[in-house]
């Protein structure tokens, strides 16, 4: 079969449309997919955020005449609290968190270490 | 000519599309927000909610507060309140003995509830067990805080206390909204029941009100209204009771709307005497913490339900506790057993999912 050279231009362009369309899809969800965060909260408002990509060791001081202090660790994609001046040392004993609406809770201190992140897998609305 | 203006059109159109598919995929007109509270029933609160504004989900954040503190106060078996008759006040004895005490009707409407669940779940929800579950309290208080002379209760003691348990000296004057204790040596306890059911009236209120779309979680105690933002059931994790497994931390994923979940566990709440755990889940019968499962989850609509029968289920056998829940409308079980190995109710399954991950 001819074919010819109009509707080999049709075709190119119907092609070059659709890979432009992909890009777009592409650097959409890629710009979506900004990685997962961690969340320091204290009494419920975010007082820092973190890459949970980035290695780092943070100390975080609560209390009135900051008495208190927990140290949150961030390794290799998850988080935990290394260390804890609480009584009951729960949030140190908790394993380490990596999936986004997983949290951490200090209850004594009032503090929540939380992931967030937009698309992630699995994305939890709670745990039982 | 035309042609060319075809064209021109054809690609126009083709740039609006690539906009329109790449803006519209994830169109969220709802939002997702939570808020954390720690000063109610001695855990962590969680309101998660999908709302249009800020505003909207800080509304009804407030709401929530104001109803878990009045039941907070209401429920509360340590901390008494000015002008307020809660549990301590029924738990009080004067000249030796109990008082006939007022009190909310919401007082009542919960105890009448709990002697319900003493009698559905066999007595092993004993809301009269005050007296033996004070002495597990202290004793793993005082190992919590100096835990190298951490001690276990002494058994006598514990027997001793186990005669004030009947909860037929639980006497509910539901015409005079008064509450007695018939037993001088009897304390109320309801740490298996206040928490869910004090869930399931703060999420019944939302609901007759027209507020959808928010979790409810107490310590633990999870309750769904409506769908998410997206129209789609909530979904919740539970959570591995070997919590030393980093591979595996939710052993069950479950999809949930306009229902709740509650998990009891061995490793939720505990203290260690020479290097064993043991829990708060005290058996009625050996009066010690069970050890047949390491973790029992409950799906059911009424949360202040599931409350009560995870901690039934907790203690019951296997085949005794999957004869209660298959007795029970839409109501579904999970059973860790010591060995990690789950046993399902019958419809358990339906409410589980996988989640594709990567």
């Amino acid at each position: 079969m001819k074919i010819s050279k109009k509707t080999k231009n049709d075709i190119i362009l119907v092609a070059v449309i659709l890979l432009i369309a992909a890009a777009g899809l592409l650097v959409a969800n890629l710009t979506r997919l900004e990685g997962n965060m961690v969340l320091v909260k204290i009494d419920g408002n975010v007082t820092q955020s973190y890459s949970l990509y980035e290695n780092r060791t943070v100390d975080i001081v609560t209390g009135d005449n900051n008495e208190f202090m927990n140290t949150l660790v961030i390794e290799d994609g998850k988080a935990y609290m290394s260390d804890a001046d609480c009584p009951d040392k729960i949030c140190k004993e908790h394993r380490p968190i990596s999936y986004s609406g997983e949290t951490i809770v200090c209850l004594p201190h009032r503090i929540v270490i939380e992931i967030t992140a937009e698309n992630s897998v699995p994305d939890l609305d709670a745990v039982a | 000519m035309k042609k060319q203006f075809l064209r021109f059109t054809a690609l126009l159109l083709s740039f609006a599309m690539i906009f329109l598919m790449s803006s519209c995929q994830k169109e969220t007109p709802k939002l997702k927000y939570t808020a954390h509270y720690f000063d109610y029933f001695d855990t962590a609160t969680t309101i998660t909610g999908y709302t249009e504004t800020k505003e909207e989900f800080d509304a009804v954040c407030e709401e929530i507060k104001g109803l878990l503190n009045e039941y907070h106060r209401l429920f509360n078996i340590y901390t008494r309140y000015e002008g307020l008759n809660n549990l301590v006040t029924i738990n009080e004895v004067r000249d030796g003995v109990h008082q006939t005490v007022k009190v909310d009707e919401k007082i009542i409407d919960m105890l009448t509830f709990s002697k319900e669940m003493y009698e559905k779940t066999n007595g092993k929800v004993n809301v009269a067990m005050g007296s033996v579950l004070r002495i597990w309290h202290n004793y793993r208080t005082w190992g919590l805080d100096d835990p190298d002379t951490a001690e276990l209760p002494d058994m006598e003691k514990l027997r001793e206390a186990e005669k004030h348990t009947d909860i037929n000296d639980v006497i509910i004057d539901k015409e005079n909204s008064t509450v007695l204790l018939a037993d001088p040596e009897m304390l109320l306890d309801v740490g298996a029941i206040a928490k869910g059911y004090s869930v399931e009236k703060v999420a019944q209120n939302l609901e007759s009100k027209g507020i959808t779309s928010f979790i409810l979680n107490v310590g633990g105690n999870i309750r769904t209204i409506g769908l998410n933002g997206e129209n789609k059931p909530f979904k919740a994790g539970i959570e591995n009771p070997d919590k030393e497994n980093e591979e595996t931390p939710y052993i069950e994923f479950v999809e949930l709307s306009d229902n709740s979940i509650v998990t009891s566990g061995s490793y939720q709440r505990f203290y260690t005497v020479n290097g064993v755990n043991y829990h708060h889940i005290i058996d009625p019968e050996t009066l010690m913490p069970g050890k047949k499962y390491n973790s029992v989850s409950v799906i059911t609509p009424d949360s202040g339900m599931g409350d009560a029968l995870s901690t039934a289920l907790f203690l019951m056998d296997e085949a005794e506790g999957k004869a209660l829940i298959e007795s029970i409308e839409n109501t579904e079980a999970m059973w860790v057993l010591p060995d990690g190995t789950q046993v399902y109710s019958s419809g358990f399954e339906n409410h589980t999912f996988e989640y594709q991950t990567d």
